[in-house]
């Protein structure tokens, strides 16, 4: 056993995957989180997606839905 | 989303040595959980020292500066936890002697190898690489709400709740000073 033993692989949606899935949902039925910086998200980000950056996640996720798939970014 | 908005954008995200690992217990033992944390901070540590000297901001010097002082005292903080569980002082080979192989203090959170980050960090700007510090950041944050599930009696809770609030505060700084650059 080696240290990477303790860790696992988090497998993400890839960019193709979430255009797929939000084109094929209605946005009552997800969360999309914009975990960036409030600048960052101002610049430009995915449409009806909720800014909550990272630092503040765990603090605001009573502002998610938990029977909803999430989607990050 | 894999890659993030720049995957989004139709944009390739240069060999970002972004963490695709989280930490998924294995260990049995609280010092075990321990030396593991220890050797992540040592990691860390050497990160954030190195990359110090990689740029010209004096901002960003201080910051990482700072950072790696924190990881230092987390080390002590760990290996104060160690001491009161184990009844014992570390010995020598400490963390080597309670987690197994590679201690080589290549690796930090999320499994990030410090090499790789710092080869990925030369020649870029400096949002990027409070980007990758703010991802790494989030990893530890959350390796010690983790752990600290993970602890069996109170005062080993405590450390570890004190070390996830201070990776979150660790958190704030850098996004503090990633809006002021954008």
């Amino acid at each position: 056993m080696g240290i990477l033993d303790y860790f696992r692989p988090v497998s993400a949606m890839t960019a193709e995957k979430v255009r797929e899935f939000l084109r094929n949902k209605k946005p009552e039925e997800y969360n999309l989180v914009d975990v960036r910086q409030p600048k960052e998200y101002e610049r430009g980000h995915i449409p009806g997606a909720r800014l909550i950056p990272v630092g503040e996640l765990a603090d605001r996720l009573r502002e998610l839905d938990p029977d909803k798939p999430t989607i990050t970014y | 989303m894999e890659g993030g908005i720049r995957a989004w954008e139709g944009l390739l995200a240069e060999g970002v040595p972004e963490s695709r690992m989280a930490f998924f217990t294995v260990a049995s033992r609280p010092e075990e959980l321990i030396g593991l944390a220890w050797t992540l901070e040592e990691g860390s540590r050497k990160f954030y020292s190195e990359i110090s000297s990689l740029l010209d901001d004096r901002e960003a010097i201080t910051l990482f500066q700072n950072l790696s002082a924190a990881e230092e005292h987390h080390k002590l903080s760990l290996m104060n936890l160690y001491k009161v569980l184990s009844g014992a002082e570390p010995d020598p080979g400490f963390p080597g002697s309670l987690i197994p192989a590679e201690t080589s203090g290549d690796l930090m959170e999320g499994a990030v190898r410090v090499s790789e980050a710092l080869t990925w960090a030369k020649g870029k700007v400096l949002v990027e690489v409070l980007e990758l510090a703010i991802s790494l950041e989030t990893n530890s944050y959350d390796l010690y709400i983790k752990m600290e599930r993970q602890m069996g009696d109170e005062n080993s809770r405590r450390v570890f709740v004190h070390l996830s609030r201070e990776e979150k505060e660790h958190l704030a700084w850098l996004a503090v000073l990633l809006d002021k650059k954008l």
